[in-house]
């Protein structure tokens, strides 16, 4: 009685399976997402209120995946070793630019098809608030004046931070010591505690500490001037031409249908335009930044030139 | 300090759902900590999603929950299969696994949730009242200092071990030849990686703590149990002895305050804390021989520590807006999303929040002593399962463990090949831990030291440049001395004692 119970319901099981796959157009079964960092940090954060408003749009739950480690390798790699029959879309960040010309990594940003940016933090220049220096033009008097004296701190070697103030050192034609961390948070935090002269980590990363008034901005180098902090100049007004931080953004390996590729980025841009997401990204001070896949591609392309372009300035490229 | 308001934070925790909430995050968290491969920052990490939107003193009090229930659940596991389930439980298991395989697991565990409790109210009543002025010290912390904490950490590596200090060094050195493998931390070299990417950020720790600890575990027992002798399989006790709690109220103390300090240091966590309290009650002990032994001062030390050590870390997290370790990481973005901003002004604006924190700690501890009490029954039934049984199971998870905290398949090669060093290890008689605090210490060491000569363009006087940096130094080099100098006494009435028996 058992046994005929049992396959009765294999049958039945079987029949639903079979039918749904015809009856149904992608996505027939959960998507899973990859999330390329540690599971409690700001792109996991990202991307899981992303993904949770996704699900109403998509029609089907969305797993997030973290596969943290080597600085964001580890994940790039499990996504383009993912299936790409849609179901696998992964979480780019700015290291997929920056792990290639360390030449760490054998892929790049053209394995992937990009399918929308999600956000962007732009780097903020900041000091103690009892420093010599009120903005960009006086940092940039004090270190000409003592060359290879100041320390600045960063969110490790080949970081976007990192990257961030060799650009400045750069077209600033000062001379500085880069101090990398385990992160910007100890980056800051070491600053707070007067161990290091500056900072070139994003704003979310110093907020606090600049409204508890351990600390001051001198300037974001950013097209515009951050919404909590308005009284900050950008870099461009003070005169230096720069534009640079991290970016987040959605992208599935090479290979994935056209149409299935659209369903997807029409889904989670939904979702990016939802109240509760914007909501979340003004509570933990993200900034939102939107491309379409095409100019997110053409972005990709410009930054990845960029950050290679850096590197090899400061000693990190091995190309 | 405002009376009212701190006897109001109470009632605000004494509410059902609060209550609730707090019960499921602790026995949530207990349940974590004991599994390998689940740590309280991922069980963490994992809710805070469905604490948005949520009462702030509901979500922190189950986020709350899970995290003292895991610092307690590790060290289940590591009394009971001699595999820590938490790093921060990597040191109860050197002598907890001693007492429970001569039948006081249950002595071993009651003990171990006694001194959880009291470490976790200690460390909370520090917090809540010294929290401003521990903030500064920590805060003084500079690439310097942290190089210094690591050498004093590295220098318990001589205290902890036991029959050959030569055996030790050797562990202790092999564990920091492990830690040079991955980017270089100043300049972004991989070292040692061989083109694996999985390697560019060193060995992951926890596979490599499961492999050392449970996989050697499990291959040594394999091969004796044909010969193993009957356990006494009959349960001991739920609650510790009143000798067993005389005898380690001091250490509790002495621990409690070791581990809130050095939870207060951010990047310094309670993994660090149980060594250095393990090293510090071994030191003082009137009989450091039978620590290794399953010495019940040696599992309230390091429990009592990492315990307190949760208090620390939310110093600097209320304080000062910085995590202490990875779990109030998790926390502060918790906080975040809850409209919080955590950071000196928390304490002038927002002192109620502080004392909600306060009153949810103190109930997740007392919860988890209830809680405990009633599982260690349940828990300790876990040796009286047969080995042949017990072993593949543990093996199982050994394997889902290490796969789980990355999802990677690199990561079980990884813990097997941990796994047969160990299991060499163990029949070499060289001691395991050296390896581990190698592997935590190592890494702090060599970047801090790096970050030092990089501001200092090589100039090596830095080192000595700062005052708390050289009280480090200082008592590194007492705690050899004095270990050395131990050793010696052991030896030689360990020498006289097999005379004895002869």
């Amino acid at each position: 009685m058992k046994n005929v119970v049992k396959r009765v319901m294999v049958v039945l099981l079987l029949t639903v399976l079979v039918v749904t796959s015809f009856s149904q157009e992608f996505p027939r079964k959960p998507v899973t997402v990859i999330c390329p960092m540690a599971a409690g940090g700001g792109t996991d954060a990202v991307l899981r209120a992303l993904s949770r408003e996704a699900e109403k749009f998509l029609g089907q739950s969305i797993i997030v995946s973290d596969n943290p480690g080597a600085g964001g390798a580890i994940g790039h790699s499990a996504m383009l070793q993912s299936p790409n029959d849609g179901y696998y879309v992964g979480m780019i960040t700015f290291e997929l630019n920056s792990l290639p010309p360390q030449g760490l990594v054998p892929f790049s940003y053209k394995d992937f098809d990009p399918l929308m940016m999600v956000n962007q933090d732009a780097s903020a220049l900041t000091v103690k608030a009892d420093a010599p220096y009120n903005n960009i033009a006086e940092f940039i008097a004090y270190a000409k004046a003592n060359p290879d004296k100041l320390t600045i701190g960063n969110a490790g070697p080949g970081s976007v931070w990192h990257v961030a103030a060799g650009l400045m050192a750069d077209t600033a034609g000062i001379k500085v010591i880069h101090v990398p961390f385990d992160g910007g948070a100890p980056a800051a935090t070491a600053l707070v505690g007067g161990h290091v002269n500056a900072v070139t980590v994003s704003v979310a990363e110093v907020q606090g500490h600049v409204q508890a008034g351990a600390l001051k901005i001198l300037g974001i180098m950013d097209t515009k001037r951050n919404e909590l902090f308005p009284n900050v100049p950008t870099f461009k007004e003070q005169g230096l031409d720069l534009v640079f931080g991290t970016w987040r953004g959605l992208a599935v390996p090479k290979g994935v249908k056209p149409e299935i590729r659209e369903k997807l980025a029409k889904a989670f841009k939904s979702a990016w335009d939802t109240e509760n997401f914007t909501t979340f990204a003004k509570n933990s001070s993200l900034g939102l930044v939107y491309m379409n896949s095409e100019d997110f591609g053409a972005f990709l392309e410009k930054n990845y030139n960029e950050v290679s372009a850096v590197m090899k300035k400061i000693g990190l490229s091995k190309k | 300090m405002d009376f009212a308001l701190f006897i109001n934070s109470f009632s605000n925790i004494f509410q059902f759902n609060v209550m609730l909430a707090i019960f499921i995050g602790v026995a949530g968290g207990i349940a974590i900590g004991a599994l390998p491969g689940l740590t309280g920052t991922m069980g963490v990490a994992l809710l805070v999603p469905f604490t948005f939107g949520r009462p702030s003193a509901e979500g922190l009090g189950m986020l709350i929950g899970i995290f003292s229930g895991s610092m307690y659940g590790g060290s289940i596991s590591a009394i009971l299969i001699n595999t820590p389930g938490t790093p921060s439980a990597a040191a109860t298991s050197l002598d907890g696994y001693p007492l429970s395989k001569k039948g006081q697991a249950g002595r071993a565990l009651s003990m171990s949730l006694f001194a959880s409790f009291f470490g976790g109210i200690i460390g909370v009543i520090i917090m809540t009242f010294m929290s401003p002025i521990i903030a500064k010290a920590a805060l003084e912390f500079g690439y310097v200092e942290y190089f210094a904490l690591a050498l004093f950490g590295l220098s318990i590596i001589i205290s902890i071990t036991n029959e050959s200090m030569i055996k030790g060094l050797i562990s202790g050195i092999f564990g920091l030849l492990i830690a040079t493998i991955g980017m270089d931390p100043t300049s972004g070299y991989p070292r040692y990686t061989f083109g694996r990417m999985e390697l560019l950020s060193g060995p992951s720790f926890i596979p490599v703590l499961i492999g050392l600890f449970a996989v050697a575990e499990v291959f040594n027992s394999i091969e004796n149990l044909s010969t193993q002798q009957k356990l006494d399989t009959k349960i001991d006790r739920y609650l510790p002895s009143l000798t067993d709690i005389k005898r380690s109220t001091k250490n509790i103390i002495k621990s409690s305050i070791i581990g809130t300090a050095i939870g207060s240091i951010p990047g310094a966590g309670g993994d660090i804390a149980a060594f250095v309290a393990y090293g510090e009650a071994k030191r003082s002990s009137k009989h450091p021989e039978l620590f290794g032994t399953g010495e019940i001062e040696a599992i309230a030390a390091p429990e009592a520590a990492n315990n307190a050590c949760m208090g620390g870390a939310m110093i600097p997290l209320l304080s000062l807006g910085v995590p202490g370790d990875a779990i109030t990481a998790v926390l502060l973005g918790a906080f975040i999303m809850q409209g919080l901003q955590p950071g000196p002004l928390l304490y002038q604006e927002h002192i109620d929040v502080v004392y909600n924190v306060f009153s949810s700690m103190f109930i997740a501890n007392i919860v988890m002593l209830i809680l405990g009490i009633i599982g260690i029954r349940f828990f300790v039934k876990v040796i009286t399962i047969k080995k042949e049984i017990l072993f593949p199971i543990i093996f199982c998870l050994c394997i889902v463990g290490s796969f789980s905290m990355r999802q990677n398949i690199f990561d079980i090669w990884l813990s097997l090949i941990f796994g047969v060093i160990g299991y060499l290890m163990i029949r070499a008689k060289f001691p395991l831990s050296p390896i581990l605090l190698a592997l935590i210490l190592g890494p702090m060491a060599e970047s801090n030291l790096r970050r030092s000569l990089t501001v200092s363009q090589g100039d090596p006087s830095i080192l000595l440049s700062r005052p708390i940096a050289i009280g480090l130094y200082i008592i590194a080099l007492l705690s050899i001395i004095s270990s050395v100098i131990k050793q010696k006494k052991i030896r030689k009435r360990l020498e006289s004692q097999s005379q004895e028996k002869l």
